[in-house]
């Protein structure tokens, strides 16, 4: 059936002509398809990062220097609409509001929230140089009640604006925020 | 092979020769009829077997097996707690190895150790620290630092969470975690293709 030519036939003494048995072939082949399907992985989980914001012990050698506090977005997550936030300290830069639309039923996505926290970074944002390795600051406000679903929806809006950072081994692209769940 | 009827054994000297059959095609020589097996062996119009194209046949298996090769994961599946549905996102990362912590509408698990109640997380209905949780995620933490003393603790924490869980119980479980010694907490979702925009 299946052969391998490697050149002129000499005719003497042996032919370089040789025949591979293709039954076996094929069933190695079969065996190796089977065994990978069955292996295959098809589900694929993910991970979306949050931070809890825990303060490192004060170095007693270290002089304190009082520092301006930077903008944060206070994202709130309403029963009808979210709002947006900036604050510096408890004074308020910027606010403004997102009506609540899903628009993929059982998967929570909100578009509009993206496009609208990513003009708002744009606007007010503190860190967007590419050697910059530090991240805005975002605080999640929502209620208790909240499905964990609707909060995931939230987070990957906030999480859709992008920006590349400079790594020791080269550029990267990361979320502009970095979050963290507001407590009372 | 039913080769035996088309050529019967009288045509053989040797008396063990009806074993041994000269290489060839085999299938439909048990039929009768001379026209009939004209007819399905193709010496007719057309065949009714028709003979397949190894090549073809070679690169389709070949081509299977490189894909199933590229796509395979040595690492194999991560175990999602069976009562946990987890919600999907966009905008992801790629998983790590971490402790997990498993939340479903009655338990907290880590790595499938009983760590505490949801329930009665719900029912106090404000935040709190959950304290099995806490011990079993300080514990883990001392004996990570125990086995690797030179290196800094990453802690990293994977938080598996049920979809329909109110976000009273992640809270609290978020902020037992950081008390714990775990601030970068993750949450583990389901992957959505990139849409458009």
């Amino acid at each position: 059936m299946g052969g391998v030519d490697v050149g002129g036939e000499g005719g003497k003494k042996k032919a370089t002509n040789a025949e591979i048995n293709m039954v076996p072939f094929i069933d190695l082949l079969m065996c190796t398809i089977a065994f990978l399907l069955i292996t295959a992985v098809w589900v694929t989980n993910s991970r979306m990062n949050a931070d809890a914001q825990v303060p490192g012990p004060p170095n007693p050698d270290k002089e304190l220097t009082p520092q301006t506090p930077e903008k944060v977005l206070n994202l709130h997550v309403n029963e009808s609409d979210f709002a947006l936030i900036w604050k510096q300290g408890a004074t308020v830069v910027s606010e403004i509001r997102v009506p609540k639309n899903n628009t993929d039923g059982d998967i929570i996505r909100y578009p509009e929230l993206t496009a609208k926290i990513k003009t708002e970074w744009e606007a007010n944002g503190s860190h967007r140089d590419p050697a910059d390795k530090k991240f805005d600051q975002a605080i999640m406000h929502s209620d208790n009640r909240t499905p964990f679903k609707e909060i995931i929806g939230v987070l990957d809006s906030l999480y859709g604006t992008r920006r590349m950072v400079k790594l020791t081994d080269g550029e990267k692209e990361f979320p502009v925020f970095n979050m963290t769940f507001s407590v009372r | 092979m039913s080769g035996g009827k088309a050529h019967g054994p009288s045509k053989h000297h040797n008396p063990h020769a009806h074993v041994i059959h000269q290489p060839g095609r085999r299938l439909m020589h048990g039929i009768s009829l001379k026209f009939v097996q004209n007819k399905v062996m193709g010496h007719g119009k057309r065949a009714t077997n028709s003979a397949l194209n190894l090549v073809s046949f070679i690169d389709f298996l070949i081509t299977t097996v490189i894909f199933l090769l590229m796509s395979f994961s040595a690492s194999g599946e991560i175990t999602v707690d069976k009562n946990v549905k987890l919600p999907k996102a966009e905008n992801v990362e790629d998983i790590i190895d971490a402790p997990m912590v498993a939340v479903n509408g009655n338990q907290i698990l880590v790595d499938g150790v009983l760590a505490g109640s949801t329930r009665s997380v719900e029912e106090l209905g404000r935040m709190q620290k959950i304290d099995e949780l806490f011990s079993i995620l300080k514990n883990k933490r001392e004996l990570w630092k125990q086995i690797q003393p030179n290196k800094p603790f990453p802690g990293v924490c994977i938080l598996q969470v049920d979809q329909n869980v109110p976000a009273l119980v992640v809270k609290s479980v978020f902020q037992t975690a950081a008390f714990a010694g775990y601030p970068n907490v993750s949450f583990m979702v389901g992957k959505l293709p990139k849409s458009g925009g």
